[in-house]
């Protein structure tokens, strides 16, 4: 099990701490997962999201490496600006999902999830003009996040605080030199600092000081969930396309060529089917991941995420069915307990 | 963890107070913490038949579901609707505020082959 620069901090906090993709992790502190919720969305909380792997891919020869390996366009970006993209199995499927900094012309870092960084670092093996390393170890990530989160930010590391929405920065806090990026996985405002590890404890602490609360993966999960986020081995994975989760955004269609591209076209020509929808259910009782989606009597999708939305006050998630379930349909949701009414609906669900 | 002394417990951690006959019944601090954040109880309606160790309902927190377990057959003479609105009182208050629902059980010494409080420690510190 690896561990995070931050694991005393977060023993020191008294964390609940969990297995996640081969890293132990805090699932929540002792304010619980639905106030780490509100703080994110009232105020500014702060993820350790150490466990998020870095590549850092360099060379002359990296931006093609990343073209033909990655589904995203990088040219609709440029130097100084995040993507998030899709790594693709020849047959389409989802392999990771990815946030690409792009930090220098020729110097690119490639965030996997936890449990794909060593398939993502095989898909970057060197050459000459493309150098690939694992650099997961030489820091920590921490995800500032909430409306308030650049504000407080700001009285300890103003540079950090001003980088733009899906911007990448290099800033220095005090003498430690971070790189900066306007990300996040909460569908609210906030930066990710990467900070080396030697001083992630001291820049943890600091935003504590400032009144940044700590949040776990238990608030992660429901936050994501409320912006509608797919999350890999759930709505991303074996046999799931780009298309069926709805992300046809992130396929870079002008790019001549790249990993899973003939498998998109065949699936766009055949027509996209099953597709990701969300779906409201009434009342507090949370939907789960495996229950069926009934729709006219029948059986016609599994749902993929579930949970109580803590800013709805009831239930939502996540599932695949045929096209022919649209918002606006209603449909029941049924676990092993019972069956919840509910509507499919567009997302983000906040 | 707080295990208050004049209950009496089981091992599927419910815990039971003796009032006058009927018996209280919960979930104990450590099972409410291990659950963690709680936003949905489940309960059965008044005048429902527990039977001993079945499941009567299911207390869902943000991570799981969770089946809660009769600790003595009886039948169900009041649940705590505040629990509807606010099932997050079971994490703040498992012993008072947050229990589940009030028994008339079949034998009334069913207690006695309960979990005292200092059995019941053990079990969790175990």
């Amino acid at each position: 099990m690896r561990h995070s620069p931050l694991d005393s901090a977060h023993r020191g906090l008294d964390a609940r701490m969990v297995p996640f993709g081969g890293w132990e992790m805090p699932l929540s502190y002792p304010a619980g997962t639905l106030s780490e919720h509100r703080a994110c969305r009232d105020d500014a909380v702060v993820f350790d999201v150490s466990h998020l792997g870095t590549v850092r891919v360099e060379g002359p020869g990296a931006l093609d490496r990343l073209q033909s390996s990655l589904t995203n366009d990088l040219r609709r970006i440029g130097p100084g600006r995040a993507q998030y993209t899709h790594l693709l199995d020849d047959d389409g499927s989802v392999l990771d999902d990815i946030i690409v900094w792009w930090v220098d012309d020729d110097a690119f870092d490639v965030m996997p999830n936890a449990s794909n960084t060593e398939r993502v670092v095989a898909a970057f093996e060197g050459d000459d003009d493309c150098r690939s390393a694992d650099t997961t170890a030489t820091r920590a990530v921490l995800a500032v996040q909430g409306p308030n989160a650049r504000e407080r930010l700001a009285r300890i590391a103003p540079e950090a605080a001003a980088v733009g929405r899906f911007r990448v920065e290099r800033c220095t806090w005090g003498a430690v030199e971070c790189v900066v990026a306007g990300t996040g996985y909460t569908g609210g405002d906030g930066v990710e600092v990467a900070v080396p590890a030697d001083a992630a404890g001291d820049l943890w602490a600091a935003l504590l000081d400032v009144g940044v609360s700590p949040a776990g993966l238990g608030a992660r999960d429901t936050l994501r969930l409320e912006a509608g986020l797919p999350l890999h081995g759930h709505e991303l994975g074996p046999g799931i396309t780009p298309l069926n989760a709805g992300l046809g955004w992130v396929v870079g269609w002008d790019k001549p060529s790249f990993r899973g591209r003939s498998a998109l076209e065949r699936q766009r020509e055949a027509g996209v089917d099953p597709v990701l929808r969300g779906f409201r259910s009434e009342g507090r009782r949370p939907p789960r991941e495996g229950f069926e989606v009934v729709a006219g009597g029948a059986t016609v999708g599994r749902l993929t995420s579930g949970n109580f939305s803590p800013t709805l006050g009831c239930g939502i998630a996540l599932g695949f069915t045929p096209p022919t379930v649209a918002p606006g349909d209603p449909v029941e949701l049924v676990g092993p307990n019972g069956s919840l009414d509910a509507v499919c609906v567009e997302t983000p669900f906040t | 963890m707080n295990v208050p002394e004049q209950l009496f417990y089981t091992d599927q951690h419910e815990w039971v107070r003796d009032e006058d006959g009927r018996f209280r019944v919960g979930i104990t601090d450590y099972a409410q913490d291990a659950l963690g954040d709680i936003v949905f109880v489940a309960l059965p309606e008044v005048g429902a038949e527990l039977h001993q160790g079945a499941s009567f309902g299911e207390v869902e927190s943000t991570k799981s579901v969770s089946e809660i377990y009769a600790p003595v057959q009886g039948v169900v003479v009041e649940v705590n609707a505040e629990l509807e609105t606010a099932p997050e009182l079971v994490n703040s208050d498992p012993y008072g505020a947050g229990w589940l629902l009030v028994l008339q059980p079949i034998d009334l010494r069913a207690t006695e082959t309960m979990l005292d409080a200092e059995a019941y420690r053990a079990l969790t510190e175990g």
